[in-house]
């Protein structure tokens, strides 16, 4: 492969009062991700650099960043594949930075207690067998379980940007999995959480959730079922 | 999260959209009959004041007041809720806004109500 140069956002809170990009150049091997090549400056070049990695097959959501200007996770995207050999490499926009890539996520995890991320259910489990669903109610959770938490959509939302306390797309998709879920009896009280001015009724369409996912998920969709949901609701 | 959350917005994002579909009708509507499309006409004083002293008219002009001044003025304070952090602040634009809206309501109002063709 070609010389590939690395454009890095460095910063680290004991030193650094702002942010700096740093640069590495090198070759990196056929078939390498964005991954690999951090992984080779972490381990080669540069043992300060500071960024977060677990499953490296797209599962645990863990390298979720700014890759050439657009929210990708790192472990997932090829290096032939960006189309460039100047690769910039920034944390995930919209939350903190701790260190380095290492974009800080409680904010972005917050937005899920309110709304309890988990099978709400007041009548009693049939004792000889599980709750069952229907094959076409669980088809209507296809496209709003997959999500694996990288924050790629919140952190691509302008609307998250400016109004921190927006539940963001990746909440309200969260919502929606449980919203439309046959088994799910806690209806009320996740509605009262998203009907709120920084709920549901803030997003304004922009679709850079849907962009950004890295599974492929519509999170500007699930809203605007929810919204549909509650405008039902109401009328 | 920890803040305090508030109900609304439902109404708000509801009469967007409703007064937008409405808006939208009206400028076809508008561009159609005031400015002759798809042939165009002169815009005179003579062709269109008459029109505009039906009472049929002045529904439609009225209508076309409440619907751009909502509109408009709602899609500013959506804006504001964005980017204002400040309870103070959103209080005081908002009480702004509701001002102005109530003077160019009341200016258009006085336009569109009493008009006479004085032809």
């Amino acid at each position: 492969m070609a010389e590939y140069t690395f454009r890095i956002f460095r910063y680290d809170p004991e030193k650094d009062e702002t942010g700096r990009v740093q640069e590495y150049r090198f070759e990196p091997e056929p078939g390498w991700t964005v991954l690999d090549a951090l992984n080779y400056i972490k381990w080669n070049l540069d043992g300060s650099l500071t960024y977060r990695r677990a499953c490296r097959h797209g599962i645990c959501g863990s390298c979720g960043m700014t890759i050439n200007g657009k929210n990708r996770l790192a472990c997932e995207t090829q290096l032939k594949d960006l189309g460039t050999t100047v690769v910039t490499i920034e944390p995930l926009r919209g939350f903190p930075v701790i260190k380095d890539l290492l974009a800080d996520m409680p904010p972005f995890h917050d937005k899920h207690y309110p709304l309890k991320p988990y099978l709400l259910t007041r009548t009693p489990p049939p004792t000889d067998k599980e709750r069952l669903q229907s094959p076409e109610d669980r088809k209507k959770l296809d496209g709003k379980y997959e999500c694996i938490l990288c924050g790629c959509c919140t952190s691509s939302c302008p609307t998250y940007w400016a109004d921190k306390n927006f539940l963001g797309p990746n909440a309200l998709l969260k919502a929606a999995r449980f919203l439309f879920d046959s088994r799910d009896e806690g209806f009320e009280e996740r509605v009262n959480v998203i009907d709120d001015k920084h709920g549901v009724w803030r997003c304004h369409t922009i679709f850079n959730c849907v962009e950004a996912c890295p599974k492929e998920l519509n999170p500007t969709q699930a809203i605007v079922d929810l919204r549909k949901l509650m405008l039902r609701g109401r009328l | 999260m920890k803040e305090k959350r508030t109900s609304g917005g439902f109404y708000a994002w509801l009469f967007q959209r409703i007064t937008g579909v409405i808006l939208f009708v009206l400028l076809l509507v508008h561009f159609w009959v005031t400015h002759g499309l798809p042939k165009p006409e002169g815009v005179t004083y003579e062709r269109i004041a008459p029109r505009l002293a039906t009472p049929t008219w002045k529904v439609i002009d009225m209508l076309f007041l409440v619907c751009a001044l909502y509109h408009g003025l709602n899609g500013v304070w959506m804006v504001v809720q964005d980017y204002v952090d400040s309870e103070l602040w959103q209080g005081i634009i908002f009480f702004l806004l509701v001002t102005v809206g109530g003077i160019l309501f009341f200016l258009g109002a006085i336009t569109v109500i009493p008009f006479k063709a004085a032809v």
